[in-house]
């Protein structure tokens, strides 16, 4: 390899290496607070296929660079410091590369996750004590080496092949999907959405696990789903299993002190509590199967133009193309009593009301005729509430927090009738009435938790005839979210899964 | 090399100190026709509450606010259509009135409470409960400004306009009054009988007599 040939791939190696050092801190920031700092530094909106783009164009470069230097080494004069400082670059490419495509091929995934970070670091030292020590060393005579000094058709030639075979790569992965097979059972065999998975059609049925990350509060932010479907000729039915060694159903409890009713929370005044908050699980159903959520992720505090930012500074759910996704919303307290998930959906950014503090972008409730779950408070300030209702009955010992207070157990609140003893707590999810009836109550869904483990159990009709479901059929394409006590915090996994119905 | 040294230095304290910025959070913006009006008559920021009422900017009227709290102001209570003279009294449902609701017994009691430190409340004329009718802002919302008037169902409103002559489907009940439709958005003409949600509307004389209710253009900005 001559020198010229050099400078190219190392302008290459720049570029794609800044690149995906900046769309991968993006994408870092969504489950490390820690490196919030940086955000104002890093690009915003749909980073995703952006990083995979960078990982395909890296993986060929090192691919390249490898062919070349068996073939047709490069001799360059360096100092002994740089010839040892290079092969820390070299390991952090090939560790950043290797755990890189493992997380996208569901390989490992913690341990691939934790290698990423590691190998993301090793090549920000790398390139201060490589590039700054250099700059220190040379000052400007450094983009005298750095830059060709002439470009041949062969050089443009091999920039151009490793473009295209980029760009002709991240097509050929952006919609690579892992299968999952539906069983087909027959018309008169029933499921009880019960949470218990005791039927024996469910053993028949060949499951998939992903192991999902990124999420608040689960060992190492990963669990394993492992995921079941069946189908009869009317509706699809899922089995959901994930660890979690704790059952969450501690729903922001109001709890009585000197100064009145307060809402235990940390961090829900920003809309990310993860202490005082149900165990939840989300499955997103699409027409498409595009990796990372099918452009849906809009990442950083004010991703999408012309529309508010968000409190948390994480990003929103949304979609730009117009299509609607489907949302699968089950809630440990919330729905699980009403045998629902809430059925909700991603579409175009909503319209921003100024009277409400909260903007939820594109990720939006689908319509219902009735039913409903409200929060026990007159109006929410992070220094006290009034609660809407109380109890008929004093509260017993037993820990009531846990659970909904239902709307005809209970009456509106009276400052008379409030005398709870300091230190009382009392649920923050009132039933307004028995469950959402309409199109929000479309999936019916039961999740119990045994042995450190969720089992759901959902169903759904294949087609609702609704504009804000995704019809259940041979390819659609689903990603599942599990939430541990944390409101937004949840895992997460690249590649979808495709449904194979045989019907 | 002792200045690329210091230019260095100079660099990453600036990234630095850009890092460490405070954040923005994201900023209020007020309404162009909607305020939000506490129970004592004062205004609020919009990301403020609890409110009683909303103050229209463009009629100059205090609209009220419906609730979930049992109270005469529960958005789940309906009225059929009577002003003491003409209607039907007592044909609608709730739980403060001995006998069953009309829009009478609303008016009645919400003056003497004297909401939002008014004593004034009436029907709304259709074309200013019409005025309030907008697209919703998502699939499960009626057609209203729904982050200022809550509780609204999707259902039918009483006006104050009356003695109009009922489509043929209604014609044996004789006349009956406007109501608005915020499922759809439209007008309709109901039998008195009917039983329908109401919201009532308050005049603000144009010289206003009550301080707080002309203290929105102060409301300062603030997190």
């Amino acid at each position: 390899m001559d020198r010229q040939t050099f400078i190219i791939f190392h302008i290459l190696a720049i570029v794609v290496v800044i690149g995906s050092m900046l769309t991968g801190l993006r994408i870092a920031i969504v489950s490390q607070d820690w490196l919030s700092p940086v955000s104002v530094l890093l690009p915003q909106g749909q980073m995703h296929l952006w990083h995979l783009g960078f990982g395909v164009t890296i993986t060929l470069i090192i691919a390249c660079y490898l062919w070349y230097s068996f073939t047709r080494p490069f001799r360059s004069v360096q100092s002994k410091y740089h010839k040892i400082i290079n092969y820390l670059g070299y390991s952090s490419l090939l560790l950043i590369s290797l755990s890189g495509w493992m997380i996208w091929a569901n390989l490992f995934t913690d341990t691939a996750r934790t290698m990423h970070q590691f190998a993301i670091w090793m090549m920000c030292f790398y390139l201060f004590l490589h590039s700054w020590i250099y700059i220190i060393q040379n000052g400007r005579t450094v983009l005298r080496v750095l830059l060709p000094k002439r470009t041949s058709i062969r050089h443009i030639g091999l920039v151009c092949s490793i473009l295209t075979a980029s760009i002709a790569g991240l097509f050929l992965i952006k919609s690579s999907t892992q299968q999952l097979t539906v069983l087909t059972i027959n018309d008169a065999t029933f499921i009880d959405i019960d949470g218990k998975a005791n039927e024996d059609a469910w053993q028949k049925a060949t499951p998939i696990s992903v192991m999902t990350i990124g999420g608040a509060n689960f060992k190492q932010g990963a669990t394993e789903v492992t995921i079941r479907a069946l189908a009869n000729k009317y509706e699809s039915y899922f089995l959901i299993s994930w660890l979690d060694e704790t059952k969450s159903t501690n729903h922001l409890p109001l709890l009585k002190t000197r100064s009145g009713w307060q809402v235990q929370e940390n961090g829900f005044y920003n809309y990310d509590e993860r202490t005082f908050y149900e165990d939840k699980f989300a499955v997103m159903l699409s027409d498409g199967c595009e990796a990372g959520g099918d452009k849906t992720l809009h990442l950083g505090d004010n991703p999408i133009k012309n529309k508010p930012k968000n409190w948390h500074g994480k990003g929103y759910h949304a979609s730009l193309d117009g299509k609607t996704r489907d949302l699968w919303h089950w809630k440990a307290v919330r729905t699980n009593d009403m045998y629902l998930a809430d059925d909700n959906f991603i579409g175009p950014p909503a319209q921003h009301l100024s009277g409400q503090r909260r903007y939820t972008a594109g990720y939006q409730p689908d319509g219902k005729e009735s039913g409903a779950y409200v929060m026990n408070w007159q109006w929410y300030t992070p220094n006290g509430i009034v609660p809407k209702r109380l109890p008929e009955h004093a509260l017993q010992t037993s820990p009531s927090h846990d659970s909904v207070l239902p709307w005809f157990g209970s009456r509106p609140y009276d400052a008379s009738h409030d005398r709870y003893p300091i230190g009382t707590l009392l649920s923050s999810v009132l039933y307004r009435s028995n469950r959402f009836e309409g199109d929000r109550a479309d999936v019916r869904a039961r999740g119990e938790w045994q042995n450190g483990r969720w089992t759901l159990e959902l169903v759904r009709k294949h087609n609702t005839q609704s504009q804000y479901d995704v019809a259940l059929k041979t390819g659609t394409c689903m990603w599942v979210s599990a939430f541990d006590h944390a409101q937004v915090a949840h895992t997460r996994h690249i590649q979808a899964i495709k449904l194979r119905y045989s019907l | 090399m002792i200045k690329r040294l210091i230019w260095s230095a100079i660099i990453f304290a600036l990234l630095i100190t850009i890092c460490l910025l405070p954040r923005e959070h994201p900023q209020i913006s007020h309404h162009q026709r909607f305020t939000k009006i506490a129970q004592s008559g004062n205004p609020l920021l919009p990301w403020q509450g609890p409110w009683a009422c909303v103050l229209d900017n463009k009629h100059k009227v205090l609209w009220e606010v419906k609730t979930d709290n049992e109270t005469i102001h529960d958005g789940y209570w309906t009225y059929s259509w009577f002003d003491g003279q003409h209607g039907k009294s007592n044909f609608g449902d709730c739980y403060f009135e001995p006998n069953r609701c009309d829009t009478d017994d609303l008016i009645r009691h919400t003056n003497k409470q004297g909401l939002c430190g008014q004593h004034n409340w009436r029907l709304p004329s259709a074309e200013e409960l019409n005025s309030l009718v907008q697209d919703p802002s998502s699939p499960s919302q009626p057609f209203i400004a729904n982050d200022y008037f809550l509780h609204i169902k999707r259902g039918d409103y009483w006006s104050s306009e009356h003695n109009i002559t009922l489509p043929s489907q209604y014609r044996h009940h004789g006349k009956g009054a406007t109501a608005i439709n915020f499922h759809f958005g439209k007008p309709g003409i109901l039998p008195y009988r009917n039983a329908a949600f109401v919201m009532l509307v308050a005049d603000i004389p144009t010289a206003n007599t009550h301080p707080q209710l002309s203290r929105r253009a102060t409301i300062k900005q603030h997190q």
